[in-house]
């Protein structure tokens, strides 16, 4: 009863959000009665400090200011490899493998052209071997990940330009 | 019954049935299946020999997935899984079958075949190796390796690599039609169910680090998780001991 309530409240306050980016306006209340003890009051604001609330509160702030917080994240994040447009993150969580196999040369070296579909590295998963390939043509500018370790999902592995 | 759908290709001889496999995925109509009667450079996982005298099986199924990459390698279980089908519809009894994570075949606590599981762009090998009527001795394995052992002195039981294809590929299709119908759930309840040493203290062992512990399960992702003084540990990629 309450996870839906909080729902309904999540997708109430988004929708505002939304509302507010759509039409440019910088603020929106509104307060909603549901009966004698329930009620919500909602304030959604996209100035800086972004968002006021009553409800369920860390939400509010998540609902009510998704583009300041898009636009700092790409101005703030020039040093995050992940975010870097030449990136190839990892599909999947596992082990990084630099060559085909132990004591073979390795698939990718910085300064490498490489052509689109060309193997960079492999990570294994489950005794998979996956062979990430090369999504577009490039060179190899940075190799962020080391044979033998462990990565996680979305782990940047390699940077093309 | 051969399976609808899937291709069927006999070679005398082949370099390695993977490496063929990789040759053809990219016009492929549909998944197929490669024997070789011979392999001349057939390979394990990280450049370990396979070796395979002739009457033993080496086959590839390739085929292009669907699926994102976390969820094509959990075909290392549908593929243990079918193997271990066919070895007991061969043997007659699931007796003395067991798996060991995430895709060992042991008969009898050896291990009586390999699995490598090679994906590319947009393709998956499946590459399946099984001791027929042969194993190699003991001392021309790793140390700390499973004790090999064939089909022929395990069970008895003298089969064809053709033969061992036709129910292995039967196997495969009803497992997989499972697996693409209903997800990991059936393949996963099915592959604990013949778990060897679930519950019991084994060793996971990557390039880097060695994780002791109580074997627990094998979680929704398939990760190997295991009980450890400091807390679960769900393990995605390691050899495994006894």
């Amino acid at each position: 009863m309450s996870k839906n309530t909080h729902e309904t409240d999540v997708a109430f306050i988004e929708a505002l959000a939304k509302l507010l980016r759509e039409n440019d306006l910088t603020e929106l209340e509104v307060n909603r009665e549901y009966g004698e003890d329930d009620s919500l009051n909602v304030r959604v604001s996209r100035a800086a400090p972004p968002a006021v609330m009553a409800a369920p509160a860390p939400v509010v702030t998540q609902a009510a200011a998704p583009a300041p917080v898009a636009a700092s994240a790409t101005a703030d994040a020039p040093e995050d490899p992940a975010a870097h447009p030449g990136a190839v993150t990892s599909p999947m969580v596992g082990t990084v493998y630099m060559q085909a196999e132990p004591g073979a040369p390795a698939f990718i070296s910085v300064g490498a052209q490489v052509k689109e579909g060309d193997t960079l590295l492999i990570v294994e998963a489950m005794k998979t071997m996956n062979h990430i390939p090369a999504p577009r043509a490039g060179t190899v500018k940075r190799i962020l990940v080391e044979d033998g370790a462990p990565v996680e999902y979305g782990a940047p592995l390699v940077i093309l330009e | 019954m051969w399976p609808e759908g899937y291709g069927r290709r006999v070679l005398r001889e082949v370099d390695s049935t993977n490496a063929e496999a990789a040759r053809i995925a990219g016009d492929l109509a549909g998944p197929e299946w490669i024997l070789g009667l011979r392999q001349t450079s057939g390979r394990g996982r990280r450049g370990r020999a396979w070796v395979m005298p002739e009457g033993n099986f080496a086959a590839t199924l390739v085929m292009r997935p669907a699926e994102a990459p976390p969820v094509v390698a959990l075909r290392s279980f549908v593929a243990s899984l079918a193997l271990g089908d066919a070895l007991a519809a061969i043997g007659g009894t699931e007796a003395g079958l067991a798996l060991k994570w995430p895709n060992d075949v042991l008969l009898n606590g050896g291990k009586v075949a390999g699995i490598l599981l090679e994906g590319g762009a947009g393709h998956l090998c499946i590459g399946i190796g099984v001791n027929l009527i042969s194993a190699p001795e003991a001392g021309q394995v790793e140390a700390g390796a499973v004790r090999p052992v064939s089909v022929l002195e395990e069970l008895g039981v003298r089969v064809t690599p053709e033969a061992f294809l036709d129910r292995l590929a039967e196997a495969y299709a009803a497992r997989e039609q499972a697996f693409v119908t209903y997800g990991f759930v059936p393949i996963r309840e099915a592959w604990l169910a013949r778990a060897a040493r679930l519950g019991e203290v084994i060793t996971a062992r990557t390039a880097r680090e060695e994780t002791v512990g109580t074997f627990e399960t094998v979680d929704a992702a398939g990760n190997l998780v295991i009980k450890t003084p400091e807390g679960p540990r769900a393990i995605a990629a390691a050899d495994v001991y006894f």
